[in-house]
Protein backbone atom coordinates (compact mmCIF):
# COMPACT_ATOMS: atom_id res chain seq x y z
CA UNK A 1 0.00 0.00 0.00
CA UNK A 2 2.83 2.40 0.78
CA UNK A 3 4.15 1.92 -2.74
CA UNK A 4 0.83 2.92 -4.26
CA UNK A 5 0.64 5.92 -1.94
CA UNK A 6 4.12 6.99 -2.98
CA UNK A 7 3.23 6.65 -6.66
CA UNK A 8 0.00 8.62 -6.18
CA UNK A 9 1.85 11.40 -4.41
CA UNK A 10 4.38 11.40 -7.23
CA UNK A 11 1.62 11.66 -9.78
CA UNK A 12 0.17 14.65 -7.95
CA UNK A 13 3.57 16.29 -7.66
CA UNK A 14 4.25 15.65 -11.33
CA UNK A 15 1.11 17.37 -12.56
CA UNK A 16 2.87 20.72 -12.06
CA UNK A 17 5.80 19.60 -14.18
CA UNK A 18 3.31 18.33 -16.71
CA UNK A 19 1.52 21.66 -17.18
CA UNK A 20 4.83 23.48 -17.45
CA UNK A 21 6.16 20.94 -19.94
CA UNK A 22 3.00 21.18 -22.06
CA UNK A 23 3.61 24.93 -22.28
CA UNK A 24 7.26 24.39 -23.23
CA UNK A 25 6.18 21.94 -25.89
CA UNK A 26 3.75 24.38 -27.51
CA UNK A 27 6.26 27.20 -27.49
CA UNK A 28 8.97 24.95 -28.86
CA UNK A 29 6.66 23.86 -31.68
CA UNK A 30 6.55 27.21 -33.38
CA UNK A 31 9.54 29.10 -31.93
CA UNK A 32 12.02 26.22 -31.96
CA UNK A 33 13.52 27.21 -28.63
CA UNK A 34 13.32 25.85 -25.11
CA UNK A 35 11.66 28.75 -23.34
CA UNK A 36 13.90 28.81 -20.30
CA UNK A 37 11.96 31.62 -18.66
CA UNK A 38 8.86 29.38 -18.33
CA UNK A 39 9.58 28.48 -14.69
CA UNK A 40 10.16 32.09 -13.68
CA UNK A 41 7.00 33.15 -15.50
CA UNK A 42 5.15 30.48 -13.48
CA UNK A 43 6.62 31.88 -10.27
CA UNK A 44 5.51 35.33 -11.36
CA UNK A 45 1.93 34.10 -11.74
CA UNK A 46 2.22 32.34 -8.38
CA UNK A 47 3.06 35.74 -6.88
CA UNK A 48 0.13 37.32 -8.71
CA UNK A 49 -2.12 34.63 -7.22
CA UNK A 50 -0.58 35.21 -3.81
CA UNK A 51 -1.24 38.91 -4.13
CA UNK A 52 -4.86 38.40 -5.21
CA UNK A 53 -5.32 35.99 -2.32
CA UNK A 54 -3.78 38.18 0.34
CA UNK A 55 -4.95 41.61 -0.83
CA UNK A 56 -8.31 40.83 -2.32
CA UNK A 57 -9.08 37.57 -0.52
CA UNK A 58 -9.89 35.82 -3.73
CA UNK A 59 -9.98 32.04 -3.55
CA UNK A 60 -7.06 30.63 -5.57
CA UNK A 61 -9.34 28.65 -7.87
CA UNK A 62 -11.38 31.76 -8.59
CA UNK A 63 -8.01 33.39 -9.30
CA UNK A 64 -7.67 31.01 -12.26
CA UNK A 65 -10.41 32.98 -14.00
CA UNK A 66 -8.33 36.12 -13.65
CA UNK A 67 -4.78 34.80 -13.88
CA UNK A 68 -5.15 32.57 -16.94
CA UNK A 69 -6.67 35.19 -19.28
CA UNK A 70 -4.16 37.70 -17.89
CA UNK A 71 -1.33 35.25 -18.58
CA UNK A 72 -2.59 34.76 -22.13
CA UNK A 73 -2.52 38.53 -22.71
CA UNK A 74 0.92 38.80 -21.13
CA UNK A 75 2.00 36.07 -23.58
CA UNK A 76 0.71 38.01 -26.57
CA UNK A 77 2.36 41.17 -25.28
CA UNK A 78 5.69 39.47 -24.66
CA UNK A 79 5.63 37.89 -28.09
CA UNK A 80 4.99 41.10 -29.97
CA UNK A 81 7.33 43.17 -27.79
CA UNK A 82 10.26 40.76 -27.60
CA UNK A 83 10.09 37.72 -29.80
CA UNK A 84 8.40 38.78 -32.97
CA UNK A 85 11.58 39.80 -34.80
CA UNK A 86 13.76 37.14 -33.22
CA UNK A 87 11.30 34.37 -34.07
CA UNK A 88 11.67 35.16 -37.75
CA UNK A 89 15.44 34.73 -37.67
CA UNK A 90 17.12 31.58 -38.84
CA UNK A 91 19.42 31.73 -35.82
CA UNK A 92 17.34 30.58 -32.85
CA UNK A 93 20.02 31.57 -30.35
CA UNK A 94 18.70 35.13 -30.35
CA UNK A 95 15.32 33.93 -29.07
CA UNK A 96 17.00 31.68 -26.55
CA UNK A 97 19.13 34.50 -25.20
CA UNK A 98 16.09 36.74 -25.05
CA UNK A 99 14.36 34.09 -22.94
CA UNK A 100 17.33 33.98 -20.57
CA UNK A 101 17.38 37.77 -20.31
CA UNK A 102 13.66 37.80 -19.69
CA UNK A 103 14.07 35.18 -16.97
CA UNK A 104 16.52 37.31 -14.99
CA UNK A 105 14.51 40.44 -15.61
CA UNK A 106 11.37 38.84 -14.15
CA UNK A 107 13.32 37.23 -11.32
CA UNK A 108 14.80 40.52 -10.23
CA UNK A 109 11.57 42.40 -10.68
CA UNK A 110 9.83 39.91 -8.39
CA UNK A 111 12.64 40.40 -5.90
CA UNK A 112 12.16 44.16 -6.01
CA UNK A 113 8.38 44.08 -5.80
CA UNK A 114 7.76 41.21 -3.41
CA UNK A 115 11.14 40.78 -1.65
CA UNK A 116 13.15 37.61 -1.27
CA UNK A 117 11.14 35.90 1.41
CA UNK A 118 9.35 32.71 0.43
CA UNK A 119 5.56 32.79 0.15
CA UNK A 120 2.81 30.26 0.45
CA UNK A 121 -0.94 30.51 0.64
CA UNK A 122 -2.72 29.83 3.86
CA UNK A 123 -5.79 28.22 2.37
CA UNK A 124 -8.55 27.29 4.82
CA UNK A 125 -9.22 23.91 3.23
CA UNK A 126 -5.59 22.98 2.61
CA UNK A 127 -5.64 20.26 5.25
CA UNK A 128 -8.52 18.33 3.71
CA UNK A 129 -7.67 14.93 2.29
CA UNK A 130 -9.59 12.11 0.73
CA UNK A 131 -9.03 8.94 2.67
CA UNK A 132 -9.96 5.45 1.55
CA UNK A 133 -8.54 1.98 1.12
CA UNK A 134 -5.58 2.88 3.24
CA UNK A 135 -4.69 5.75 0.87
CA UNK A 136 -4.70 9.43 1.54
CA UNK A 137 -4.88 12.14 -1.12
CA UNK A 138 -4.64 15.86 -0.45
CA UNK A 139 -7.55 17.65 -2.09
CA UNK A 140 -5.41 20.60 -3.19
CA UNK A 141 -3.02 18.32 -4.99
CA UNK A 142 -5.82 16.29 -6.50
CA UNK A 143 -7.35 19.47 -7.90
CA UNK A 144 -3.96 20.27 -9.37
CA UNK A 145 -3.90 16.94 -11.21
CA UNK A 146 -7.40 17.59 -12.51
CA UNK A 147 -6.30 21.07 -13.63
CA UNK A 148 -3.36 19.57 -15.50
CA UNK A 149 -5.55 17.00 -17.23
CA UNK A 150 -8.20 19.56 -18.14
CA UNK A 151 -5.61 22.04 -19.46
CA UNK A 152 -3.94 19.40 -21.59
CA UNK A 153 -7.32 18.29 -22.91
CA UNK A 154 -8.37 21.84 -23.78
CA UNK A 155 -5.10 22.51 -25.59
CA UNK A 156 -5.36 19.18 -27.38
CA UNK A 157 -8.89 19.95 -28.58
CA UNK A 158 -7.79 23.39 -29.71
CA UNK A 159 -4.93 21.91 -31.73
CA UNK A 160 -6.99 19.09 -33.21
CA UNK A 161 -10.40 20.60 -33.77
CA UNK A 162 -10.04 24.27 -34.59
CA UNK A 163 -8.86 25.97 -37.72
CA UNK A 164 -6.32 28.08 -35.83
CA UNK A 165 -5.12 25.03 -33.91
CA UNK A 166 -4.55 23.18 -37.16
CA UNK A 167 -2.57 26.18 -38.36
CA UNK A 168 -0.46 25.99 -35.19
CA UNK A 169 0.34 22.35 -35.91
CA UNK A 170 1.12 23.22 -39.51
CA UNK A 171 3.41 26.06 -38.44
CA UNK A 172 5.21 23.73 -36.03
CA UNK A 173 6.04 21.63 -39.03
CA UNK A 174 6.78 24.15 -41.75
CA UNK A 175 6.49 27.87 -41.18
CA UNK A 176 7.11 28.89 -44.78
CA UNK A 177 4.57 26.44 -46.17
CA UNK A 178 2.09 27.77 -43.62
CA UNK A 179 2.69 31.31 -44.86
CA UNK A 180 2.12 30.07 -48.40
CA UNK A 181 -1.45 29.10 -47.48
CA UNK A 182 -2.13 32.77 -46.81
CA UNK A 183 -1.90 32.18 -43.08
CA UNK A 184 -0.45 34.94 -40.93
CA UNK A 185 2.29 32.85 -39.35
CA UNK A 186 3.38 35.64 -36.98
CA UNK A 187 -0.08 35.59 -35.46
CA UNK A 188 -0.01 31.79 -35.28
CA UNK A 189 3.32 31.92 -33.42
CA UNK A 190 1.95 34.61 -31.12
CA UNK A 191 -1.09 32.48 -30.30
CA UNK A 192 0.90 29.36 -29.50
CA UNK A 193 3.30 31.38 -27.38
CA UNK A 194 0.37 33.00 -25.56
CA UNK A 195 -1.21 29.61 -24.89
CA UNK A 196 2.13 28.41 -23.52
CA UNK A 197 2.16 31.40 -21.17
CA UNK A 198 -1.52 30.80 -20.37
CA UNK A 199 -0.49 27.32 -19.22
CA UNK A 200 2.17 28.99 -17.11
CA UNK A 201 -0.70 30.92 -15.54
CA UNK A 202 -2.45 27.66 -14.65
CA UNK A 203 0.80 26.29 -13.27
CA UNK A 204 1.37 29.51 -11.33
CA UNK A 205 -1.96 29.21 -9.55
CA UNK A 206 -1.21 25.55 -8.93
CA UNK A 207 2.20 26.40 -7.55
CA UNK A 208 0.71 28.96 -5.19
CA UNK A 209 -1.74 26.40 -3.81
CA UNK A 210 0.73 23.65 -2.95
CA UNK A 211 4.26 25.04 -2.80
CA UNK A 212 6.19 27.49 -0.82
CA UNK A 213 7.94 29.56 -3.48
CA UNK A 214 10.38 32.43 -3.80
CA UNK A 215 11.74 34.54 -6.64
CA UNK A 216 14.54 32.09 -7.48
CA UNK A 217 12.38 29.01 -7.61
CA UNK A 218 11.67 29.40 -11.32
CA UNK A 219 14.83 28.32 -13.06
CA UNK A 220 15.14 24.95 -11.38
CA UNK A 221 11.47 24.48 -12.06
CA UNK A 222 11.97 25.21 -15.76
CA UNK A 223 14.72 22.61 -15.81
CA UNK A 224 12.35 20.09 -14.24
CA UNK A 225 9.82 20.89 -16.92
CA UNK A 226 12.57 20.38 -19.47
CA UNK A 227 13.29 16.94 -18.02
CA UNK A 228 9.57 16.17 -18.25
CA UNK A 229 9.57 17.34 -21.84
CA UNK A 230 12.53 15.12 -22.67
CA UNK A 231 10.74 12.18 -21.07
CA UNK A 232 7.50 12.84 -22.90
CA UNK A 233 8.97 13.82 -26.22
CA UNK A 234 8.57 17.04 -28.17
CA UNK A 235 5.53 17.88 -30.22
CA UNK A 236 2.79 16.21 -28.22
CA UNK A 237 0.87 17.90 -25.40
CA UNK A 238 -0.24 14.70 -23.69
CA UNK A 239 3.28 13.30 -24.01
CA UNK A 240 4.61 16.34 -22.17
CA UNK A 241 1.99 15.95 -19.45
CA UNK A 242 2.76 12.24 -19.10
CA UNK A 243 6.47 13.08 -18.92
CA UNK A 244 5.73 15.40 -16.02
CA UNK A 245 3.70 12.79 -14.18
CA UNK A 246 6.42 10.18 -14.67
CA UNK A 247 9.06 12.60 -13.40
CA UNK A 248 6.94 13.26 -10.33
CA UNK A 249 6.67 9.54 -9.67
CA UNK A 250 10.41 9.02 -10.13
CA UNK A 251 11.14 11.86 -7.71
CA UNK A 252 8.78 10.58 -5.09
CA UNK A 253 9.99 7.01 -5.33
CA UNK A 254 13.55 8.28 -4.95
CA UNK A 255 12.62 10.39 -1.95
CA UNK A 256 10.88 7.52 -0.25
CA UNK A 257 13.05 4.54 -1.05
CA UNK A 258 16.46 6.22 -1.39
CA UNK A 259 16.72 9.62 0.16
CA UNK A 260 15.37 13.10 -0.40
CA UNK A 261 18.88 14.33 -1.06
CA UNK A 262 19.10 12.05 -4.10
CA UNK A 263 16.05 13.48 -5.88
CA UNK A 264 17.91 15.96 -8.05
CA UNK A 265 20.72 13.60 -8.99
CA UNK A 266 18.28 10.87 -10.00
CA UNK A 267 16.08 13.24 -12.06
CA UNK A 268 19.00 14.57 -14.03
CA UNK A 269 20.45 11.09 -14.37
CA UNK A 270 17.17 9.99 -15.95
CA UNK A 271 17.23 13.13 -18.11
CA UNK A 272 20.64 12.27 -19.51
CA UNK A 273 19.83 8.59 -19.99
CA UNK A 274 16.66 9.46 -21.88
CA UNK A 275 18.51 11.89 -24.12
CA UNK A 276 21.16 9.27 -24.90
CA UNK A 277 18.99 6.23 -25.44
CA UNK A 278 15.59 7.63 -26.32
CA UNK A 279 16.08 11.11 -27.75
CA UNK A 280 12.53 11.20 -29.14
CA UNK A 281 11.14 10.61 -25.63
CA UNK A 282 8.66 8.00 -24.55
CA UNK A 283 5.74 9.37 -26.53
CA UNK A 284 7.52 11.64 -29.00
CA UNK A 285 6.71 11.99 -32.62
CA UNK A 286 9.15 10.09 -34.71
CA UNK A 287 10.93 12.38 -37.11
CA UNK A 288 11.26 15.25 -34.64
CA UNK A 289 14.73 13.96 -33.93
CA UNK A 290 16.42 13.25 -37.23
CA UNK A 291 19.38 10.92 -37.40
CA UNK A 292 22.35 12.24 -39.32
CA UNK B 1 -4.87 43.93 -75.98
CA UNK B 2 -5.93 43.58 -72.36
CA UNK B 3 -3.37 43.49 -69.63
CA UNK B 4 -1.85 40.10 -68.95
CA UNK B 5 -3.14 38.47 -65.76
CA UNK B 6 0.32 38.44 -64.25
CA UNK B 7 3.20 40.62 -65.28
CA UNK B 8 6.74 40.80 -63.95
CA UNK B 9 8.64 43.93 -64.87
CA UNK B 10 12.40 44.28 -64.61
CA UNK B 11 12.56 42.36 -61.33
CA UNK B 12 15.82 42.00 -59.39
CA UNK B 13 16.24 39.92 -56.26
CA UNK B 14 19.26 39.23 -54.06
CA UNK B 15 20.13 36.94 -51.20
CA UNK B 16 22.33 39.21 -49.13
CA UNK B 17 25.11 40.21 -51.53
CA UNK B 18 24.31 37.47 -54.01
CA UNK B 19 22.19 38.49 -56.97
CA UNK B 20 19.74 35.76 -57.87
CA UNK B 21 17.61 37.62 -60.41
CA UNK B 22 18.58 40.52 -62.66
CA UNK B 23 16.02 42.50 -64.61
CA UNK B 24 13.58 39.67 -65.16
CA UNK B 25 10.40 40.40 -67.10
CA UNK B 26 7.66 38.04 -68.09
CA UNK B 27 3.97 37.95 -68.84
CA UNK B 28 1.36 35.34 -68.11
CA UNK B 29 -1.89 35.60 -70.06
CA UNK B 30 -5.08 34.50 -68.44
CA UNK B 31 -6.02 30.89 -69.11
CA UNK B 32 -2.61 29.81 -70.37
CA UNK B 33 0.13 27.51 -69.17
CA UNK B 34 3.48 29.27 -69.02
CA UNK B 35 6.64 27.27 -68.47
CA UNK B 36 9.84 28.54 -66.92
CA UNK B 37 12.85 26.39 -67.67
CA UNK B 38 16.56 26.63 -67.09
CA UNK B 39 19.50 24.94 -65.44
CA UNK B 40 20.04 24.51 -61.71
CA UNK B 41 20.53 27.72 -59.84
CA UNK B 42 19.13 29.82 -62.69
CA UNK B 43 16.76 31.58 -60.32
CA UNK B 44 13.47 29.89 -61.20
CA UNK B 45 12.41 29.16 -57.64
CA UNK B 46 13.52 32.61 -56.56
CA UNK B 47 11.32 34.16 -59.23
CA UNK B 48 8.27 32.18 -58.10
CA UNK B 49 8.93 33.08 -54.47
CA UNK B 50 9.27 36.74 -55.36
CA UNK B 51 5.96 36.62 -57.26
CA UNK B 52 4.33 34.88 -54.27
CA UNK B 53 5.52 37.63 -51.92
CA UNK B 54 7.73 35.24 -49.99
CA UNK B 55 10.96 36.86 -51.14
CA UNK B 56 11.28 40.60 -51.24
CA UNK B 57 12.23 42.20 -54.53
CA UNK B 58 15.22 44.55 -54.67
CA UNK B 59 13.74 46.45 -57.58
CA UNK B 60 11.14 46.01 -60.27
CA UNK B 61 7.46 45.20 -60.12
CA UNK B 62 4.99 42.37 -60.00
CA UNK B 63 1.60 43.28 -61.41
CA UNK B 64 -1.50 41.18 -60.98
CA UNK B 65 -4.61 42.14 -62.95
CA UNK B 66 -2.81 45.39 -63.61
CA UNK B 67 -2.28 46.15 -59.94
CA UNK B 68 1.13 46.45 -58.27
CA UNK B 69 1.48 43.65 -55.71
CA UNK B 70 5.27 43.76 -55.34
CA UNK B 71 5.30 44.80 -51.71
CA UNK B 72 2.18 43.15 -50.31
CA UNK B 73 2.26 40.11 -48.07
CA UNK B 74 1.82 36.50 -49.15
CA UNK B 75 -1.57 36.49 -47.45
CA UNK B 76 -2.84 39.11 -49.88
CA UNK B 77 -1.37 37.25 -52.82
CA UNK B 78 -3.26 34.13 -51.80
CA UNK B 79 -6.41 36.14 -51.19
CA UNK B 80 -6.16 37.71 -54.63
CA UNK B 81 -5.66 34.35 -56.27
CA UNK B 82 -1.93 33.67 -56.71
CA UNK B 83 -0.81 30.48 -55.03
CA UNK B 84 2.57 28.77 -55.04
CA UNK B 85 3.10 25.02 -54.89
CA UNK B 86 6.65 25.08 -53.56
CA UNK B 87 9.61 23.02 -54.65
CA UNK B 88 9.66 19.77 -52.67
CA UNK B 89 5.86 19.95 -52.06
CA UNK B 90 6.20 21.03 -48.44
CA UNK B 91 3.11 19.22 -47.23
CA UNK B 92 2.21 19.10 -43.56
CA UNK B 93 3.29 15.51 -43.16
CA UNK B 94 1.80 14.80 -39.73
CA UNK B 95 -1.55 16.32 -40.69
CA UNK B 96 -4.19 14.38 -42.58
CA UNK B 97 -4.86 14.86 -46.28
CA UNK B 98 -8.11 16.63 -45.43
CA UNK B 99 -6.39 18.92 -42.91
CA UNK B 100 -3.85 19.88 -45.56
CA UNK B 101 -6.68 20.71 -47.94
CA UNK B 102 -8.50 22.70 -45.26
CA UNK B 103 -5.40 24.80 -44.68
CA UNK B 104 -5.30 25.50 -48.41
CA UNK B 105 -8.71 27.15 -47.99
CA UNK B 106 -7.78 29.01 -44.79
CA UNK B 107 -8.70 32.54 -45.79
CA UNK B 108 -12.34 33.66 -45.45
CA UNK B 109 -12.90 34.09 -49.16
CA UNK B 110 -11.56 30.63 -49.97
CA UNK B 111 -13.62 29.18 -47.13
CA UNK B 112 -16.85 30.28 -48.79
CA UNK B 113 -16.05 28.05 -51.76
CA UNK B 114 -14.67 25.20 -49.65
CA UNK B 115 -17.16 22.49 -50.64
CA UNK B 116 -16.98 23.39 -54.29
CA UNK B 117 -13.17 23.44 -54.25
CA UNK B 118 -13.00 20.16 -52.39
CA UNK B 119 -15.22 18.55 -55.01
CA UNK B 120 -12.99 19.92 -57.71
CA UNK B 121 -9.84 18.57 -56.04
CA UNK B 122 -11.39 15.15 -55.46
CA UNK B 123 -12.56 15.18 -59.07
CA UNK B 124 -9.05 15.86 -60.33
CA UNK B 125 -7.36 13.56 -57.79
CA UNK B 126 -9.79 10.83 -56.70
CA UNK B 127 -7.04 9.09 -54.73
CA UNK B 128 -7.02 12.01 -52.29
CA UNK B 129 -10.64 11.30 -51.45
CA UNK B 130 -9.80 7.70 -50.61
CA UNK B 131 -6.91 8.81 -48.43
CA UNK B 132 -8.65 11.86 -46.96
CA UNK B 133 -8.20 10.85 -43.33
CA UNK B 134 -4.74 9.37 -43.71
CA UNK B 135 -1.58 11.26 -42.82
CA UNK B 136 -0.12 13.24 -45.73
CA UNK B 137 3.34 11.87 -44.92
CA UNK B 138 2.18 8.35 -45.74
CA UNK B 139 1.23 9.18 -49.34
CA UNK B 140 3.44 8.08 -52.22
CA UNK B 141 5.51 10.69 -54.05
CA UNK B 142 2.97 11.08 -56.84
CA UNK B 143 0.08 11.33 -54.41
CA UNK B 144 1.99 13.91 -52.40
CA UNK B 145 2.43 16.05 -55.50
CA UNK B 146 -1.28 15.72 -56.19
CA UNK B 147 -2.03 16.85 -52.65
CA UNK B 148 0.37 19.78 -52.96
CA UNK B 149 -1.43 20.92 -56.10
CA UNK B 150 -4.81 20.11 -54.55
CA UNK B 151 -3.98 22.23 -51.50
CA UNK B 152 -3.27 25.16 -53.82
CA UNK B 153 -6.52 24.60 -55.73
CA UNK B 154 -8.40 24.83 -52.42
CA UNK B 155 -7.50 28.53 -52.29
CA UNK B 156 -9.72 29.04 -55.37
CA UNK B 157 -6.79 30.57 -57.25
CA UNK B 158 -6.63 32.38 -60.55
CA UNK B 159 -2.97 31.45 -61.02
CA UNK B 160 -1.24 28.37 -59.66
CA UNK B 161 2.56 28.44 -59.71
CA UNK B 162 4.08 24.97 -59.53
CA UNK B 163 7.77 24.55 -58.76
CA UNK B 164 9.14 21.27 -60.11
CA UNK B 165 6.08 19.08 -60.16
CA UNK B 166 8.11 16.14 -61.51
CA UNK B 167 10.73 16.20 -58.75
CA UNK B 168 11.51 12.66 -57.69
CA UNK B 169 8.74 11.13 -59.80
CA UNK B 170 9.03 8.33 -62.36
CA UNK B 171 8.48 9.25 -66.04
CA UNK B 172 5.05 7.63 -65.99
CA UNK B 173 3.99 9.56 -62.88
CA UNK B 174 5.44 12.74 -64.31
CA UNK B 175 3.30 12.30 -67.39
CA UNK B 176 0.27 11.67 -65.20
CA UNK B 177 0.90 14.82 -63.13
CA UNK B 178 1.28 16.85 -66.31
CA UNK B 179 -2.02 15.51 -67.62
CA UNK B 180 -3.61 16.66 -64.41
CA UNK B 181 -2.00 20.09 -64.67
CA UNK B 182 -3.42 20.39 -68.19
CA UNK B 183 -6.84 19.33 -66.86
CA UNK B 184 -6.58 21.98 -64.16
CA UNK B 185 -5.75 24.56 -66.80
CA UNK B 186 -8.69 23.47 -68.94
CA UNK B 187 -10.96 24.18 -65.99
CA UNK B 188 -9.84 27.78 -66.37
CA UNK B 189 -6.93 28.10 -63.95
CA UNK B 190 -3.83 29.82 -65.24
CA UNK B 191 -0.62 27.90 -64.60
CA UNK B 192 2.96 29.09 -64.28
CA UNK B 193 5.26 26.12 -63.95
CA UNK B 194 8.93 25.63 -63.34
CA UNK B 195 10.22 22.37 -64.67
CA UNK B 196 13.43 20.40 -65.01
CA UNK B 197 11.79 18.04 -67.44
CA UNK B 198 12.01 20.55 -70.26
CA UNK B 199 10.64 18.34 -72.96
CA UNK B 200 7.46 17.73 -71.01
CA UNK B 201 7.11 21.39 -70.05
CA UNK B 202 7.60 22.69 -73.57
CA UNK B 203 5.05 20.24 -74.90
CA UNK B 204 2.20 21.32 -72.66
CA UNK B 205 2.78 25.06 -72.36
CA UNK B 206 1.41 27.90 -74.45
CA UNK B 207 4.48 29.98 -73.83
CA UNK B 208 7.86 29.40 -72.24
CA UNK B 209 10.76 31.38 -70.85
CA UNK B 210 14.32 30.09 -70.65
CA UNK B 211 16.34 31.34 -67.69
CA UNK B 212 20.05 31.30 -67.07
CA UNK B 213 21.97 32.76 -64.12
CA UNK B 214 19.26 35.14 -63.10
CA UNK B 215 18.32 36.38 -66.55
CA UNK B 216 15.65 35.51 -69.07
CA UNK B 217 17.56 34.27 -72.12
CA UNK B 218 14.75 33.46 -74.49
CA UNK B 219 11.03 33.15 -74.78
CA UNK B 220 8.56 31.75 -77.25
CA UNK B 221 5.96 29.08 -77.74
CA UNK B 222 6.84 25.55 -76.73
CA UNK B 223 7.25 24.49 -80.38
CA UNK B 224 9.54 27.40 -81.16
CA UNK B 225 11.83 26.61 -78.26
CA UNK B 226 11.79 22.88 -78.96
CA UNK B 227 12.86 23.65 -82.48
CA UNK B 228 15.59 26.02 -81.36
CA UNK B 229 18.99 24.34 -81.79
CA UNK B 230 20.52 26.15 -78.76
CA UNK B 231 17.72 25.01 -76.49
CA UNK B 232 17.89 21.48 -77.86
CA UNK B 233 21.64 21.33 -77.35
CA UNK B 234 21.63 22.87 -73.88
CA UNK B 235 18.64 21.27 -72.25
CA UNK B 236 16.52 18.85 -74.18
CA UNK B 237 19.12 16.36 -75.41
CA UNK B 238 20.15 14.41 -72.38
CA UNK B 239 16.97 14.92 -70.38
CA UNK B 240 14.62 14.38 -73.31
CA UNK B 241 16.08 11.04 -74.22
CA UNK B 242 16.00 9.90 -70.63
CA UNK B 243 12.58 11.03 -69.64
CA UNK B 244 10.34 10.95 -72.66
N1 LIG C 1 18.22 31.00 -49.30
C1 LIG C 1 19.22 31.34 -50.14
N2 LIG C 1 20.29 31.99 -49.67
C2 LIG C 1 21.29 32.35 -50.49
N3 LIG C 1 21.33 32.09 -51.80
C3 LIG C 1 20.28 31.43 -52.34
C4 LIG C 1 19.17 31.01 -51.53
N4 LIG C 1 18.29 30.39 -52.32
C5 LIG C 1 18.81 30.40 -53.57
N5 LIG C 1 20.00 31.03 -53.58
C6 LIG C 1 20.83 31.27 -54.76
O1 LIG C 1 20.07 31.95 -55.72
C7 LIG C 1 20.29 31.43 -57.01
C8 LIG C 1 18.99 30.99 -57.62
O2 LIG C 1 18.47 29.91 -56.87
P1 LIG C 1 17.08 29.24 -57.20
O3 LIG C 1 16.77 28.28 -56.14
O4 LIG C 1 16.09 30.30 -57.49
O5 LIG C 1 17.41 28.46 -58.55
P2 LIG C 1 16.54 27.41 -59.35
O6 LIG C 1 16.55 27.86 -60.76
O7 LIG C 1 15.24 27.20 -58.72
O8 LIG C 1 17.41 26.10 -59.22
P3 LIG C 1 16.98 24.57 -59.12
O9 LIG C 1 16.70 24.14 -60.51
O10 LIG C 1 18.19 23.91 -58.57
O11 LIG C 1 15.81 24.50 -58.22
C9 LIG C 1 21.30 30.30 -56.84
O12 LIG C 1 22.57 30.80 -57.16
C10 LIG C 1 21.23 29.95 -55.39
O13 LIG C 1 22.48 29.51 -54.93
MG1 LIG D 1 14.32 25.63 -57.79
Amino acid sequence: MTFIQVVINGLLLGSMYGIAAAGLSLIFGTMRIIFLAQGTVIVFFAFVTYWLFVKAHIDPYICLLIVVPFAFLVGLGLFYALFRKAAALEDKNVSLLLAVGLMYLIENSILKVWSASPRGLDISYSGISLVGGGLRVSVLRLILLVLALVSAFVVYMFLKKTRLGTAVRAASEDMEATTLQGINSVWVCAISFAIGIGLAGVAGVGMATVYSFDYQFGFSFAIKALVALALGGLGNVFGALAGGLILGIIENLTAFYVSISWIEAVSYGVFILVLIFLPQGLFGRRGVVKKV
Amino acid sequence: MANPLLEVKDLSVSYGDVRALTGVSLEVEEGTIVALVGSNGAGKSTLLKAIAGLKQAGSGQVLFEGEDITAVSTKHHVDRGIVLVPEGRRLFQTLTVLENLRLGAYLPKARTTFEESLERVFGLFPVLKERANGKAGLLSGGEQQMLAIGRAVMAHPKVVMIDEASLGLSPILTRRIFELIVALNQQGTTVLLVEQNIHMALNVCHKAYVMKTGHIMMSGTGEELLANPDVRKAYVGERGSKLV
